[in-house]
């Protein structure tokens, strides 16, 4: 009995790690792919399509395409930060300008997990270059420099100008690359930006803030949960009646199903840029 | 006798902002001069000594001359008057008059005996002109006919047709108009043996009106025309004197009459005297009796009932010669009509944005500016005081006029200078009971103000019903506080009573207002809840109403329960119905003119839909008025509307003049340069002689980040404004009554001061220069601020400082090169233990789980095996 419990735990905090770490960056790359393929969509002008130029776009959207050729990462933005949105990708907050609009606009991405596209985020050196192709056009930002707390913030964006500061996270110590617990910014400076729109939103809800989690993911949570529980109670009925084989083949891809979409949903009352 | 003299006082005290540049004492030395005066006209005073006496040719040819009595009429302003004006028009020796009439305005005016006409006439008295700009009776102004015509008068009622002095015309049968209407156009005039005399009206277009009935007359003298009469029938006390604030009507209100910068008016005043006779005929007709009557009624008595009077000696003929000929003009000028600028100026306008307060001021200021190319145009435009300086603030308006300091938002620095000193009164209304004229004394303090503003009156028996203040009195002229402060008031409740008309938006006229309510402990007292010494206790739902604020909100929410069938259809809150705030001080200004209520509670029935409609009441009668409203000292001058005292210091009661402003502005501190001054009521009401409502108009604008044109226009409007601008006058560019000059010397000399160095400072600009003031928001101010729980990036600090160049919160004022590196925070610390932790835990608690399954699995059978 003792060692069942032990198993159950060890399955799911392994299954969590796994997830995290091994099967999120499954997704993310997926969702990444339909991301491309979105963009790529909306930045050739369909008819039927408004392209992101801002001020409101639709949560989740794909808004723009960020390539930081020193570090090889190739990544689309989507619109927003809250912990779920993260799970695509970078997410563009949404009280700021798009990324190369005049004024400033932040990008966060997360550090360890589903994908870590900003893992190496802190290895960015002053003069390296990070490339962004959104609906006006491509702007190429010069990196400034990496930023930590207590460091001074840097200079106002000049007039005209365009900024874009990632910020992701980052831990130290031996298990650094997989406990990110501070927040760490790259500023980048453009010379010219493109024009923005006037009407952004003047905050963003408390869940879409750095290491913010979306407690609005709670009723979500108890839903799955209780699917797995109705799961493991059809599983043990199902076991009365036919053999465990036959039961296991049936149940497995629904439970990996569930526990896959549970975890996801984990996810999201999680800080956001781990 | 004695009430005439403090009538006067107290109207002269009144005039004493308007009088006290010029020549103060100009009135009361004119009034000395016994000797017959030649025709004076001052800077805007006029007097006049005539002397008139009424005859009687007898049946033998002899003359009979009744004593003469020699009359002065004096009146204070004459000079660039503005529509709706008044003036005070005072006269003296003049007959005493009987059978007072409860309303002296237009029509109702006419049953009076020996009363002074007073009316306003196109034209000026002057045989040099051109028969166009001379006046007569045709082209002066009445707002109904019976004031002008005689038609189908009996022979007993035709006392004109046996003047002396007119002509052998005007003593025809029917007479007035050459030639005389027809019977198609004027049905009623011309019917034997009835008598009939026109006095037609002749507008400024040239079109003549009959006026031998309602359908003949100007559109402006319709029934229910849009402003109520001004000729009046004053009254003449026993002593002989007499006084009264007469409205002037410029083109804009009268298009007919059509005064106006261009066209020179006079106010006619004629004392009836009585008509002079000529020799009867023997015996004595009808006619010849009527003409020879000398009233009914004895001096100073009054005509409640409205009875006839002896037409001879009444006001309704006073066009014919014999009255006429007695007539006093006063040649008045109109001041430039408020779009002059519009008109004659084709420069787009520096919109300067905020407070009423300066709207007179800025009247009389704008001609001075876009008539003078060397100037800017320069135009107010008044909206509340905060909107005004959010404007200025994000570059909507070169700059804002407010009164008192405000929030700043922007990273600019912002410098006040001080432009006007002027202030706001609680402005009334108020007939003493029985015709005894108007009451000039009202006093208040701050408890019977915040009784007014919490809506603790109950306005009529409808208010009984409300929840907990149903023993309250019904309105301020049954609160035994009021009737000790104000003895001898009418104590007739009237809804009206209940409520003081103020303004609806939020204003720093309110806010000085109340600040002045939170300085008194019994008026705070009161509205936490203590009942007064009377038992009146305030309106829960404005119980512990935080004072000073810059608005009064409508709170209550008491629908009364009626058996009225309209309130039961149009079911609304009472109290919100009496108060009925409005958005201009203007608009309370006027409503105080003509004594009309903003009281939303009559209720029409419209027979045709059979709904119900409510509206605002009717005009108060006079004899009967009593009305309260917050003004601008500037409109209560310019209007010659009557301003309360407001209480001090227990007993010492100070009303607006140029000494309680002096007195107020002597205790006004500046805590730090370029800011306001501020006025500590709690410091006021120390002083005995310090008037609260004391305020001062700042021009603020921004020190850095505007314009450069912007910067030196307004830099060019505080100068101007505090030198010229504060010479006394009724001219352009000169400063109306109501306002306390601001001079190099004397108690206002530290605004002088202040306004210099702050116009230095905004011409200076010593900021980066912007180009423009757009942009707005999109800025650099990303981050979640420092309060954000998980800030990313701070925004820059706010630096008001002087020497430090603006911060990026104005994105299109920062300069494309900084020419110095700021000093920019640090970034905020923002990590997540739990982000850190994480991982780590699961693969620890992972292996664990492992270890431990593993073990229990390999040990339980070992365990078992060894038992």
């Amino acid at each position: 009995m003792l060692s069942t419990s032990f198993t159950m735990i060890a399955i799911v905090c392994l299954w969590m790690a796994a997830q995290l770490l091994l099967l999120g960056g499954l997704s993310q790359h997926r969702a990444q792919d339909l991301l491309y393929d979105e963009l790529r969509y909306v930045l050739a002008g369909p008819p039927d399509e408004a392209p992101p130029l801002g001020p409101v776009v639709p949560v989740g959207d794909p808004v723009a395409l960020l390539t930081i050729p020193s570090l090889g990462v190739e990544q689309v933005v989507v619109e927003g930060t809250a912990s779920g949105d993260l799970l695509a990708g970078p997410g563009h907050r949404r009280d700021t300008v798009l990324p190369g609009q005049v004024g400033t606009s932040v990008v966060y991405g997360r550090a360890a997990s589903y994908g870590a596209p900003f893992a190496d985020l802190p290895d960015l050196h002053a003069g390296e270059e990070i490339d962004v192709v959104g609906a006006q056009g491509s702007t190429t930002f010069t990196v400034l420099g990496v930023r930590r707390a207590g460091d001074p913030l840097p200079q106002p964006v000049a007039d005209g100008a365009a900024r874009l500061t990632l910020v992701t996270a980052e831990g130290s110590g031996r298990l650094g690359a997989i406990a990110p617990e501070s927040v760490v910014y790259v500023d980048a400076d453009a010379a010219k930006g493109f024009p923005a729109p006037p009407g952004r939103p003047a905050v963003v809800p408390d869940s879409e803030k750095a290491m913010a989690a979306d407690e609005g993911a709670l009723p979500l949570l108890a839903l799955c949960l209780a699917l797995l529980l109705a799961l493991t109670l059809g599983v043990v009925a199902a076991r009365q009646r036919w053999s465990t084989v036959l039961v296991w083949v049936v149940a497995s891809p629904l439970a990996i199903a569930l526990s896959w979409a549970s975890t996801d949903v984990v996810m999201r009352l999680l800080p956001n840029l781990i | 006798m004695r009430r005439a003299i403090a009538l006067v006082l107290l109207v002269a005290g009144l005039a004493v902002p308007a009088a006290a540049g010029a020549q103060p004492g100009d009135l009361d030395r004119l009034d000395q001069r016994a000797a017959p005066h030649p025709e004076r006209q001052a800077k805007g005073g006029f007097s006049q000594t005539k002397t008139l006496t009424r005859r009687f040719v007898q049946a033998d040819g002899s003359t009979y001359s009744f004593p003469s009595h020699t009359v002065t009429v004096t009146a204070d302003e004459t000079t660039n008057l503005r529509g709706r004006q008044r003036i005070l028009i005072r006269w003296k020796g003049a007959q005493p008059s009987g059978g007072r009439a409860s309303n002296p305005y237009g029509e109702n005016g006419l049953n009076q005996e020996y009363p002074v006409v007073i009316l306003q006439c196109r034209g000026l008295d002057d045989p040099s002109l051109p028969a166009k700009k001379q006046l007569s009776p045709a082209t002066c102004w009445t707002a109904s006919v019976a004031q002008r015509s005689q038609v189908t008068r009996s022979d007993n009622e035709a006392t004109w047709t046996h003047d002396l002095e007119a002509d052998a015309a005007d003593k025809a049968r029917v007479g007035g108009l050459d030639p005389f209407p027809t019977a198609e156009e004027c049905p009623t005039a011309d019917i034997a043996p009835y008598f009939t005399r026109l006095t037609p009206f002749v507008t400024a277009q040239g079109r003549t009106f009959e006026a031998c009935d309602a359908g003949h007359m100007p559109p402006e003298a319709a029934v229910g025309a849009a402003f109520p009469p001004a000729e009046i029938a004053a009254f003449t006390d026993t002593d002989g004197t007499g006084a009264v604030q007469f409205e002037v009507r410029s083109d804009v209100e009268n298009e007919s009459l059509g005064c106006s910068d261009r066209v020179a008016c006079s106010i006619v005043v004629i004392p009836i005297a009585g008509l002079s006779c000529d020799q009867p005929s023997s015996p004595m007709t009808l006619a010849d009796q009527a003409c020879r009557k000398g009233g009914r009624f004895p001096a100073g008595s009054s005509n409640f009932a409205n009875e006839g009077v002896d037409q001879a000696v009444s006001p309704a003929l006073w066009w014919a010669a014999s009255n006429w000929k007695n007539r006093f003009s006063i040649p008045i000028t109109f001041g430039l009509p408020p779009d002059t600028c519009d008109v004659l100026d084709p420069r787009p306008p520096t919109g300067f944005y905020g407070s009423e307060l300066l709207a007179q001021a800025a009247l009389q200021w704008a001609p001075a500016y876009c008539l003078n190319k060397q100037r800017f145009k320069f135009q107010l435009n008044q909206m509340s005081d905060e909107a005004g300086w959010n404007l200025m603030e994000n570059g909507g308006g070169a700059a804002a006029e407010v009164s008192s300091e405000h929030e700043q938002r922007g990273s600019d620095p912002v410098g006040y200078a001080p432009t006007a000193v002027t202030g706001f009164s609680i402005g009334y209304q108020i007939d003493k009971p029985d015709n005894a004229g108007e009451y000039t004394d009202l006093r208040l303090n701050a408890r019977l103000l915040a009784k007014l503003i919490t809506q603790s009156y109950l306005g009529s028996d409808l208010g009984r019903g409300h929840p907990g203040i149903g023993d309250n009195p019904l309105a301020i002229m049954n609160d035994p506080e009021f009737i000790e402060l104000n003895p001898g008031l009418s104590q007739t409740t009237q809804e009206v009573g209940a409520t003081v008309l103020s303004l609806s938006n939020s204003s720093d006229v309110i806010e000085q207002l109340t600040d002045y309510i939170a300085h008194d402990k019994e008026a705070m007292a009161f509205i936490h809840g203590k009942r007064d010494p009377w038992g009146m206790v305030v309106n829960p739902k404005y119980k512990n109403l935080d004072m000073p604020r810059s608005s009064i909100p409508l709170l209550d929410t008491y629908v009364p329960e009626t058996s009225s069938d309209c309130r039961q259809k149009n079911p609304a809150v009472y109290f919100n119905q009496l108060a009925a705030p409005v958005t201009t001080l203007r608009k309370i200004a006027e409503a105080l003119l003509d004594a009309w209520p903003n009281v939303q509670t009559r209720c029409d029935f419209d027979t045709g839909s059979g709904l119900y409609k409510l509206g605002r009441i009717d005009r108060q009668s006079f004899g009967s008025r009593f009305m309260l409203g917050i003004v601008s000292l500037g409109d209560a001058d310019r209007f010659g509307l009557r301003s309360a005292a407001l209480q001090t210091k227990p007993g010492r009661f100070v009303a607006p003049d140029n000494a309680s402003l002096a007195a107020a502005v002597a205790l006004m501190k500046q805590e730090k340069k370029r800011h306001p001054f501020l006025l500590d009521q709690a410091v006021v009401r120390r002083s005995a002689t310090a008037y609260p409502g004391t305020m001062v108009v700042y021009t603020a604008a921004r020190l850095q980040n505007l314009a450069e044109d912007d910067a030196a226009k307004v830099a060019q409007f505080i100068r101007i404004a505090t030198t010229e601008g504060q010479e006394r006058g009724s001219g352009n560019g000169e400063l109306p009554g109501g306002f306390l000059p601001i001079e190099k010397k004397g108690v206002t000399a530290k605004f002088f001061a202040a306004a210099q160095e702050t116009a230095a400072a905004i011409e200076a600009q010593r900021g980066p220069g912007g180009s423009d003031g757009s942009g707005g928001t999109d800025g650099p101010g990303i981050g979640d601020g420092p309060g954000g729980n998980g800030g990313g990036v701070a925004p820059p600090p706010a630096v008001p400082g002087d020497d430090t160049p603006s911060t990026a919160s104005e994105p299109s004022a920062v300069p494309s090169v900084p020419p110095t590196a700021l000093e920019m925070p640090a970034t905020e610390p923002v990590g997540s233990n739990l982000a850190g932790g994480l991982l780590p835990l699961l693969i620890l608690l992972g292996a664990i789980g492992c270890v431990a399954a593993t073990a229990l699995r390999i040990g339980a059978p070992v365990m078992r095996r060894r038992r």
